[in-house]
């Protein structure tokens, strides 16, 4: 098995089944092929399909002696309605001037999202199909080297996530462009160190430039001997599973830690990226320009849109900067350059946020975690585990396909045996 | 029906969202009350912070969290007094503190306006109504309130766009609907 079949795309609707797909009512009539362009330009001004854009208007038939008969679709069809009283009067007076004999029929509702839902789809009416437009590296596969680093990164996440005693869920960002780990993170739910100094940023995270060290093997994951499956594992502190559970806690920690029920790993790597953007680049006047483009934009008037696709533009105009980046210089030696360089390099490429980056996350995050990603901008986020009761990117909610939210992540599930979760005490 | 005790709680949930007004960051703030008093408040940090998590009720949360313990409460007595506590907040909630406020299993929300794009309490999803599969409690919830304040600073943020430009005066109408 070659490592791309290890990492599956987690699409953002839920996956229809091919022979039914969801389907709407609409009015259609066969028209007089000669008219067909009167008719569709004036259908489209007067009775615009504004939700079904990937249906096509005109279905073309040919029939036994290579008759051609053409249909067209006049409006929708409200359900148990199988009269025309509810028809606009301009499109009465079309289907009068060119003595239209209207039928119901139904088209698939939602556009399809492979070339087997389209072929489907056609069976119905026809219906257009766009491949994904949206450029994200690996949406339409892996290279064998980068489903590599990948696997190499999940490692990271999964051995962050048992190191100590009790397991719990790990997060990991990195910048895939230059193959470097920005920060890590475990849960902090039952352990969280409540100093806010600056100063308490320790400089081990720092050092994150250690990019992924060429010794882990991601197959190692893959073949871990049986013997480590006996050892049945308590996910009971893992914060996405069972975020309820630090009500549970009944006595004071003994350490000097508190507890912070909302301290998930995505939470605290974010929380740990953007205090290295703030030690790296301490006075960024653009940060604060940029940063206008917040999350409540949604609420202010007209010029919000005009926002939004700036923010889209900008993004965009990243991932393709990111490409270029990861085609032409190969960093590989990272921990050779000193934090100098490095950071003068980052200077010509400062991220807004973690735009760009891609966070590793042991399991399927909650839906505050989430909608956390989608704040700080996350490109993509891959995860090993799902989260049947809470997980938000395919489990339970689907944000990544939430159309309102002004960003997008691409989300993938890597396949990994549970036994990459338990340790063997050898 | 609104209390006159919401509005007061609300107009200082507003001074909070003024504060962050003050500080170039987006205007939203709110207050959090146990038994008729204001224990703890917040306003967005997200540009300061270059952490777009840091919402007014996130600072507000992490305040209690401290305080509490500091003060010797153990998780249940910190889970105890969550479920007392009403939070007051100029925008509805987005899908994360929504999300983090049912986890914390705070008795109830009052908000100023609506959240089209991100709300998590009715506008995109619903985690304030309870869920018996994921054992969500969810948190009562009232939207609405002085929500025209509300928008008015959210306006002066993005329209303006200059944070030098004079803020325009307090509305004295109070638009409550709830
Ligand atoms: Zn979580
Ligand atoms: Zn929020």
């Amino acid at each position: 098995m070659t490592n791309n079949n290890l990492i599956l795309h987690i699409p953002d609707e839920p996956p229809h089944d091919l022979h039914h797909q969801p389907t709407v009512s609409v009015f259609a009539s066969s028209i007089d092929p000669k008219h067909a362009n009167q008719i569709v330009r004036r259908l489209n001004q007067i009775a615009p399909l504004e939700d079904l854009r990937h249906v096509k208007r005109i279905q073309k038939k040919v029939l036994e002696g290579g008759q051609i008969q053409l249909s067209v679709i006049l409006c929708l069809a409200y359900e148990g309605d199988n009269q025309l009283d509810h028809v606009p009067p301009l499109l009465q007076e079309l289907i009068s001037s060119y003595q239209l004999s209207p039928f119901i029929t139904k088209v698939c509702k939602y556009a399809a999202t492979s070339k087997e839902e389209w072929q489907e789809q056609c069976k119905f009416w026809p219906t257009s199909y766009h491949p994904r437009t949206y450029n994200i590296d690996g949406i339409t596969g892996f290279s064998e080297e980068d489903s590599q680093s990948v696997l190499k990164f999940m490692q990271s996440a999964v051995e962050l996530a048992t190191s100590d005693g009790l397991v719990v869920n790990a997060a990991v960002i990195v910048d895939p462009s230059a193959k470097q780990i920005i920060s890590t993170a475990r849960d902090e739910v039952f352990s969280w160190n409540t100093c806010k100094d600056e100063s308490c940023y320790r400089k081990s995270d720092l050092s994150s430039s250690h990019p992924i060290s060429n010794s882990l093997d991601p197959q190692k994951l893959l073949h871990l001997r049986s013997s480590c499956n006996h050892l049945k594992q308590s996910y009971a502190r893992v914060g996405c599973l069972y975020p309820w559970q630090w009500a549970e806690q009944q006595s004071h920690s003994e350490s000097s830690y508190y507890c912070h029920p909302l301290r998930h790993a995505a939470i605290v790597s974010i929380e740990s990226s953007a205090a290295r953007d703030r030690h790296l680049f301490p006075n960024d006047e653009s940060s604060k320009e940029k940063n206008l483009e917040s999350d409540h934009e949604s609420l202010s008037t007209s010029s919000s849109s005009k926002r939004q696709k700036t923010v889209c533009a900008t993004v965009e105009g990243d991932d393709k900067l990111n490409a270029q980046s990861q085609t032409s210089n190969q960093i590989e030696d990272n921990d050779k350059l000193n934090t100098h360089s490095q950071t003068s390099n980052l200077l010509s490429a400062r991220p807004y946020l973690c735009t760009g980056y891609d966070i590793y996350l042991v399991w399927e995050p909650c839906t505050m975690c989430a909608m956390a990603l989608v704040h700080q901008r996350i490109r993509r986020i891959f995860y090993a585990f799902p989260n049947p009761k809470t997980g938000a990117l395919g489990s339970v909610y689907r944000l990544q396909g939430e159309k309102s939210l002004n960003h997008h992540y691409a989300v993938f599930r890597v396949l990994l045996p549970e036994e990459a979760l338990h340790k063997c005490d050898t | 029906m609104t209390s006159p005790n919401t509005l007061i709680f609300m107009e200082l949930a507003i001074q909070q969202a003024k504060l962050a007004l003050d500080a170039l960051e987006v205007p939203v703030g709110c207050v959090i009350v146990e038994d008729g008093k204001v224990i703890a408040s917040g306003r967005n940090r997200t540009t300061e912070t270059r952490n777009a998590t840091r919402h007014a009720e996130m600072e507000a949360i992490d305040v209690l969290l401290e305080q509490w313990q500091k003060n010797g409460l153990s998780m249940t007595e910190v889970a105890k007094k969550f479920s007392n506590c009403s939070l007051y907040v100029t925008c509805e909630p987005c899908i994360m503190c929504a999300s983090a406020l049912a986890t914390l299993g705070i008795k109830d929300v009052f908000y100023g306006c609506s959240n089209d794009k991100f709300g998590g309490c009715g506008s995109i999803l619903s985690l304030h109504l309870k869920d018996t599969a994921s054992l969500n409690k969810g948190f009562k919830c009232a939207g609405g309130i002085m929500a025209t304040e509300a928008i008015i600073l959210l306006r002066t943020f993005y329209d303006q766009g200059n944070p030098n430009a004079p803020k325009p005066h307090r509305p004295l109408a109070h638009q409550a609907t709830t």
